[in-house]
């Protein structure tokens, strides 16, 4: 084991490497470059970034009679409200993503981070490297967390963009009837923004948990599209609703609040706690999986 | 940068005493559900061996590879790999071990380079500035340089088996397992691999290969393991073992019934060949046989040792033992 210092370089600076791990930044930006340099990466983020433009412009064709006043609760009366308000535009746009686009992006992320790279096998070079896997997980999941937030960011820029440039900027108003000041309506679109990458990073998480028991990236995209689709279907049965705290897309359409005046936290709060619960699941479930997993 | 090897080890370590192991299991077993697919796996490689894994498909050699790498762990048994327990010791012991296991895996929509890139990345002993560099090296000594920045989409077998092994060759090794490395390779790549091997064991890296082609292990080993529905029945050096196959003298005489007879009366056990008579040594020495067909008045054109290639034991120790004794 001695000679072992013989053979690496002095490290730049004089300290010494930790020999037997790579620096965890090094890991992270090759994680980066990968999910980015991949095309399919690509394709998904313009057909995201592209979503707010397409509605912005449907909703300046179709002539709506202005925005209504007060509940723009559900989706599609915030699409209305979109109608010549830049501030609701990209909020209603994510508001729809959400609903189906972006978690599937998500989990697609999720998927080709350990079921992909098993499949290519090259997960096994890392773990060969060596990389612990409690590290491998941790740059995975950063990894999705990242695409999911940039996702939403880049949505989210595309939509305001759109909508201050066929509404102008005098366009800022909340669901409420007040008017904001750019600065103003920007913070609230990064709120949002935040709270929708949230939401993202529970499915994220568990799309992990799920990448890191199959080898197969459609198998969690399939599970994560029909989990999704069946917890919709379960928050519309009255019947059930002791499950409905338990259901992570229940607070979802809770999105709305962001854009009245002032802001009433309660149901996001709820929906980042209940987001909160399903990553620390997610993770540890990925978690206990991959240490045992066979490489 | 010269490697790390021990002092000393220039010719494969001579004796069969118990020699620094560079790798070692013990009583290692894996079963999947109910099948078993690895048992009483005892296998030792020598520092600075070239040791070769031999074993028909599904054999368990690549299996008992993964135990070896801490890749899978092991139902029961103890794996130690440069002196550090496995898997547990893995973060001590692979960042000084090459491997290729199985097919290499990159991704297709990355370059050769980038592919390596990303897998340099992850090297615990390269500092960050000194992965471009690592990488060209590697590339050129697999000789990819020219097909480094293409997509890996785009291989042929070859050349995919070429950057597997550069990824294994990234940083110097004190050890290098490579699983089936010849793998659809054409000749040359196929001699290419083994000047690396030998280039490898001259700089006192130990390798360890699997393979299923017997003249490549004979050809580039120092020591051979036979695996044979998951576990090893034989193992030690290939001189050793080659001569040890089934002790046996060549007998070239124009007189082969008499001699058979004659040897037969001496409880000598002989049988006749094509090539003369063959004698089995287990329970006599050449002089005795010999000394007992001169007695009997045979006349001996030629004696010799009868030297098993690297074939026939691999087809003893692997078929059902209809092992050839005395009979005709």
């Amino acid at each position: 084991m001695t000679q072992a210092l013989d053979m690496t370089d002095q490290a730049a600076g004089g300290t010494p490497v930790a020999r037997s791990r790579a620096n965890i930044a090094r890991l992270l930006r090759a994680e980066l470059r990968w999910i980015y340099r991949r095309p399919r990466t690509l394709v998904v983020l313009g057909v995201l970034a592209v979503i707010p433009v397409i509605l912005g412009i449907a909703l300046t064709l179709v002539d709506s009679p202005g925005p209504p006043e007060g509940s723009g609760g559900d989706g599609s009366g915030l699409v209305t409200a979109a109608a010549g308000n830049a501030l609701v535009l990209p909020i209603a746009a994510l508001t729809m993503a959400l609903s189906l686009l972006l978690p599937m992006t998500t989990a697609m992320s999720g998927a080709d981070a350990i079921a992909g790279e098993q499949a290519h096998g090259t997960l096994r070079s890392w773990l060969l490297a060596p990389v612990s896997r409690g590290r491998l997980l941790f740059v995975k999941a950063f990894g999705v967390a990242t695409f999911a937030l940039s996702t939403t960011a880049l949505m989210a820029l595309t939509g305001i963009v759109t909508g201050l440039v066929i509404n102008g900027s005098g366009s800022l108003f909340t669901l409420s009837g007040t008017t904001l000041g750019l600065p103003a309506a920007l913070l609230k679109v990064a709120i949002a923004v935040g709270w929708i990458a949230l939401q993202l990073w529970a499915v994220g998480a568990v799309a992990l948990a799920i990448s890191s028991w199959t080898e197969h990236p459609m198998v969690v995209l399939a599970s994560v599209l029909g989990g999704i689709i069946v917890f919709s279907v379960l928050s519309l049965l009255d019947a059930l609703s002791w499950l409905h705290p338990f259901l992570l897309n229940s607070s979802w359409t809770s999105i709305a609040d962001v854009l009245r005046d002032p802001m009433p936290t309660g149901a996001l709060a709820e929906g980042a706690l209940r987001a909160a619960c399903y990553i620390a699941i997610g993770l540890s479930l990925a978690y206990a999986r991959l240490t045992t997993k066979d490489g | 940068m010269t490697s790390t090897a021990l002092t000393g080890v220039d010719v494969p370590s001579g004796a069969s005493t118990p020699a620094a192991l560079a790798a070692s299991t013990r009583g290692l077993r894996k079963t999947y559900g109910r099948t078993v697919a690895v048992d009483h796996v005892d296998l030792d490689v020598p520092e600075g061996s070239v040791l070769g894994m031999l074993g028909p498909n599904g054999s368990g050699k690549t299996t008992t590879i993964r135990m070896l790498l801490g890749l899978v762990r092991p139902t029961s048994g103890k794996v130690e790999l440069l002196g550090q327990p496995m898997p547990d010791g893995a973060g001590h012991a692979l960042p000084d071990i090459g491997a290729l296991v199985e097919s290499p895996g990159f991704h297709p929509f990355l370059s050769g380079r980038d592919n390596l890139l990303r897998m340099a990345a992850a090297e615990p002993r390269l500092a960050t500035s000194d992965i471009p560099a690592a990488v060209d090296t590697s590339l050129e000594r697999v000789g990819l340089s020219g097909a480094a920045s293409r997509r890996y989409r785009g291989y042929s077998l070859g050349m995919k088996q070429r950057l597997g092994l550069a990824g294994a060759l990234l940083v110097p090794r004190r050890m290098v397992v490579l699983d089936e490395p010849t793998n659809g390779l054409d000749p040359a790549g196929t001699r290419e691999v083994r000047t690396i091997i030998a280039e490898l064991n001259a700089s006192g890296v130990t390798v360890l290969v699997s393979s299923h082609l017997l003249a490549e292990v004979e050809a580039t080993c120092t020591h051979v393991a036979v695996l044979h529905s998951g576990s090893v029945v034989a193992q030690g050096e290939l001189a050793e073992l080659l001569e040890s196959g089934s002790p046996a003298l060549l007998v070239s005489t124009p007189d082969g019934p008499g001699a058979v007879e004659a040897l037969r009366e001496g409880r000598i056990p002989a049988r006749l060949t094509p090539e003369g008579v063959r004698v089995d040594l287990t329970a006599t020495t050449p002089p005795d046989a010999i000394a007992a067909l001169v007695h009997a008045g045979v006349r001996i054109q030629e004696a010799r040792r009868a030297r098993t290639g690297l074939e026939d034991l691999f087809a003893r120790l692997t078929q059902q033992e209809p092992e050839g004794e005395a009979g005709s």
